[in-house]
């Protein structure tokens, strides 16, 4: 009764945004925010087609397409993980949809159904006040210099270090890699979390190093004057490419490519590089190291992937974690 | 739905009709999300449609190794934190209800402020501050990393975000309590501390229970703090268990959905426990004979008193706002707290942006209003409905009004999703800004029912008899009976829940309509992306305009309301 005058209340005031929804395009994306607000802001600006964003972390935004499987709201959806949407297709959740604007993104970074809005790369983020030598491979770590010094995000919580664990497999093999763990956690490493969480303490200067950090977020602070330097190793490293995909339950396709299409224009491009992530177009200008220049390691993510609970297992048992 | 289950209560006349209301909106708010959570837990195909395979995941995953040592730790840092926090808030609220401590009222004000600082925003300043090379070292040389990494640590980072629902409970109860059974016994003989012991103690257990209970119950649940402290000293606990299945790709719901299934189980045992307690016998101390509160003058022992406020103070307040502050107006964190790093840059970044955090601000204001009304209203009739109506089934009522209490938010918040967003609902709330509203009073009723139902478990039956006999009927002795009498509980509670709900994270991140941003979406942004100066420097400015409100609400109400005893 008098529990229904605020309630109805809310939802008279709260109605209003979601009625006016039904000519909107939603897209959910993860990280970075200001990347995605802007974009939204350009296509509505050139376009006239207004655009609600959800941005969160990759899991969340997962979650919540997975909850909503019932009844589908998104139209567009950018996460920060490949297989991601290489299950969302899997499942025949994807539009097929290939825009005429990813003709200079490289094969690998596109498919039928999805396409890359941009890549990082994960690499060492050393923190250059404290009183530690600058790293230049990720073995350097083990070394005694970097004794509790260092830390590194959990892949079983970052898409990105999992990725990198796996990468370190390819090129290392097996033993390799867990001898390196090992004797990380020996050396006092600590795997705080997801990628933020690991970076956070390096940043203040509690800790040194990280290893295998998102290098964009990084990049960033590193132009907003922190004291540090993101250091890509010699031996190679990974990268995650963020793929941009269109729902098959959207209702408003057109408008969807349009977005998509924006988003590999080269405006879209270059609000990608103002962000220190990789465009994936490879005639717009980076503002950091780009593919070709990095060493990159070889990835059989099928592999791993179906191995994903042994690796993340043994990665466990290796950091003690 | 709740149709359906107010059917089997029998038949009731008269007030009947508001407790039937009340009971449905019980079952909708509360009853309804939880029901599609165990529908999740049962069957993991849930979300798309398939009922295959049901409760194949409870075995594998009840069987787990791993699990026992999770429901140890998170069992472990429960009792902990009750613990810490019966120690610490009991004296406090005792001393503020029954003593005249220089400062009075203030420290009511003060002691809400950390329900405004979320979780995760303490947990990070202390950190910021003791880690190595932090506030505290930059400042003085010290760091205390080795105690914050710890079980200890979090215990004590937990105790400092939660112990003013003891505070709250202990202080009003022992003023409701009043000083006449006191006064009493000390014209029986006794002295004054055996009257506190033998007297105001017992009689205020209603109170004191419940609010433990909800400690408990917060503990359990509370993400921020575990996460970020205990993942540093390898202290996991259940809840982290479960947000790791949210982290990142592959997800897993059902996965988390029977976890939390464990968690409530553990609020349950808890439950029945705080039950036994307070049902055992009667703490009916309010008569509605009008008593003079009296306050003990403390004489010579007026500085420790103040000094112990003080230092809870400090601690739970002062010390988190600083190193949120200290974050907020410094140029780089790497760069610290130096002359030359000062900057008002992520006040300027947040100026630039300020259509975005205006809205955020202003969002979170209203929606915590919001709730804060349709709580209160719900909580009273729920608390009556437990305690007062003769319905069978009443304690699986009182039961389910804790119960969002003892579930990760992020559970909670799948399962307001899963039953909302259903096209054959009339009305589409979801993704709309309601389904926060929803989301918000289904996380939040608990501390209005508990409080609530607390207050009625003292109140004297005759009083409500009286008005009737005087011819008063439902809703007369309810607006001029029970609700004055209730009202300082309640109030409080309300209060609490204003705080807590313009800041919660994490149910707001998973059922924000997209578009919509609230204070800590925003903030979390910004951190996730790497800008927790932007980030800071919103706290700072979400948490001292939320203060400033509830001093204007409370000096605005005071006038209003003889209620603060």
């Amino acid at each position: 009764m008098h529990a229904l005058k605020p309630l109805s209340l809310g939802i008279c005031l709260f109605a209003l945004p979601g009625l006016a929804a039904a000519n909107t395009l939603t897209v959910y994306s993860s990280g970075p925010g200001a990347l995605i607000e802007n974009l939204a802001a350009d296509f509505t600006a050139e376009t006239g087609i207004e655009v609600n964003v959800f941005q969160s972390t990759t899991g969340q935004v997962m979650a919540r397409l997975e909850s909503e499987q019932v009844n589908p709201l998104a139209d567009v959806v950018v996460s920060a993980s490949w297989d991601s949407a290489k299950s969302l297709h899997e499942d025949g959740l994807l539009r097929e949809y290939l825009s005429p604007n990813a003709e200079m993104v490289p094969n690998f970074l596109k498919t039928n159904h999805y396409v890359a809005q941009g890549v990082s790369a994960l690499a060492l983020v050393w923190n250059r006040d404290n009183d530690v030598p600058q790293p230049a491979d990720w073995s350097d770590l083990t070394d005694s210099a970097y004794r509790n010094q260092v830390t590194m995000p959990d892949p079983a919580q970052s898409g990105s270090a999992f990725e990198l664990v796996s990468g370190l497999l390819t090129a290392m093999g097996e033993e390799a890699t867990w001898t390196l763990m090992e004797d990380l956690a020996d050396n006092g490493m600590i795997v705080p979390g997801p990628n933020a969480r690991a970076l956070n303490p390096v940043l203040q200067g509690a800790k040194s190093v990280v290893f295998g950090a998102v290098d964009y977020i990084a990049l960033g602070q590193q132009a907003k004057g922190e004291a540090i330097e993101v250091i890509f190793p010699d031996s190679g490293t990974v990268i995650a490419p963020r793929p941009m995909m269109i729902l098959s339950s959207t209702t408003m396709p057109d408008e969807s490519e349009q977005f998509i299409d924006f988003v590999l224009s080269e405006q879209g491009q270059a609000r990608v590089a103002e962000r220190y992530l990789m465009p994936s177009r490879t005639d717009i200008e980076a503002l950091r190291p780009t593919i070709e220049e990095l060493n990159l390691i070889e990835v059989d993510s099928e592999a791993m992937n179906a191995q994903r609970e042994a690796i993340l297992e043994r990665f466990r048992k290796a950091t003690d974690s | 739905m709740a149709a359906h289950a107010t059917r089997r209560l029998p038949r009731v006349t008269g007030a009947g009709v508001v407790m039937l209301l009340t009971a449905a909106a019980l079952l909708l708010l509360v009853g309804l999300p939880l029901f599609y959570v165990l529908l999740q837990a049962i069957f993991p195909g849930w979300t798309r449609g398939e009922l295959s395979s049901a409760f194949s995941l409870f075995l594998p995953l009840l069987f787990d190794p791993a699990l026992l040592g999770l429901l140890g730790n998170t069992l472990r840092l429960g009792i902990a934190v009750v613990a810490v926090c019966a120690l610490l808030a009991i004296p406090l609220g005792a001393l503020r209800a029954l003593t005249r401590v220089p400062g009075g009222a203030a420290w009511d004000l003060i002691f809400l402020i950390p329900f405004m600082i979320p979780p995760y925003i303490a947990a990070l300043s202390w950190m910021l501050t003791l880690q190595p090379s932090g506030y505290a070292e930059q400042l003085s040389g010290i760091s205390a990393s080795g105690f914050l990494f710890s079980f200890s640590g979090i215990v004590f980072v937990m105790v400092l975000n939660v112990f003013p629902v003891v505070y709250f409970a202990v202080s009003r109860t022992m003023i409701s309590v009043g000083g006449r059974y006191a006064a009493a016994a000390r014209v029986s003989g006794a002295g004054g501390w055996r009257a506190f012991w033998r007297i105001t103690l017992p009689l205020s257990t209603p109170g004191i229970a419940a609010s433990l209970l909800l400690v408990f119950a917060l503990t359990i649940e509370e993400f921020g703090t575990p996460a970020t402290l205990g993942a540093q000293s390898g202290y996991k606990v259940l809840v982290t268990g479960i947000h790791e299945r949210f982290a990142d790709w592959p997800i897993d719901i059902p996965g988390a959905a029977v976890l939390s299934l464990l968690l409530i189980m553990l609020a349950m045992a808890a439950f029945y426990l705080q039950h036994w307690l307070v049902t055992r016998r009667s703490f009916v101390s309010q008569t509605g004979k009008p008593a003079a509160a009296e306050h003990i003058e403390l004489g010579s022992w007026r500085w420790p008193v103040l000094g112990f406020f003080s230092l809870a103070g400090l601690a739970a307040v002062a010390l988190p706002i600083l190193a949120v502050l200290a974050t907020a107006s410094t140029g780089t964190l790497s760069g610290g707290i130096a002359w030359g790093n000062l900057s008002l840059r992520h006040f300027e970044a947040l100026f630039a942006n300020r259509d975005g955090a205006l809205q955020a601000l202003s969002t979170s204001l209203g929606l915590a209003i919001g709730t804060a009304l349709l709580t209160g209203l719900l909580g009273a009739l729920v608390g009556y409905l437990v305690v007062r109506a003769q319905l069978r089934g009443k304690g699986l009522l009182d039961l389910l009004s804790l119960l969002p209490n003892t579930m990760p938010g992020i559970v909670v918040a799948v399962g307001l999703i899963l039953a909302w967003n259903q096209s054959w609902w009339p009305i589409q709330v979801y993704n709309t800004g309601a389904m926060l509203l929803l989301a918000y009073t289904c996380l939040l009723l608990p501390y209005p029912v508990r409080y609530a139902s607390a207050s009625f478990r003292q109140m004297g039956e005759n009083l409500e008899a009286a008005a009737r006999v005087c011819g008063a009927g439902f809703f007369t002795a309810f607006r001029r009976i029970l609700l004055p009498a209730l009202a300082p509980s309640l109030f409080v509670s309300m209060l609490l829940v204003f705080a807590i709900a313009s800041r919660e994270l994490v149910a707001s991140l998973m059922v924000a309509p997209a578009g919509m941003r609230t204070v800590s979406t925003f903030v979390f942004g910004q951190f996730e992306q790497g800008s927790p100066g932007v980030g800071m420097a919103m706290s700072a400015v979400a948490i001292f305009t939320t203060t400033a409100l509830l001093v204007a609400l409370t000096v605005f109400s005071r006038k209003r309301l003889p209620i603060t005893g």
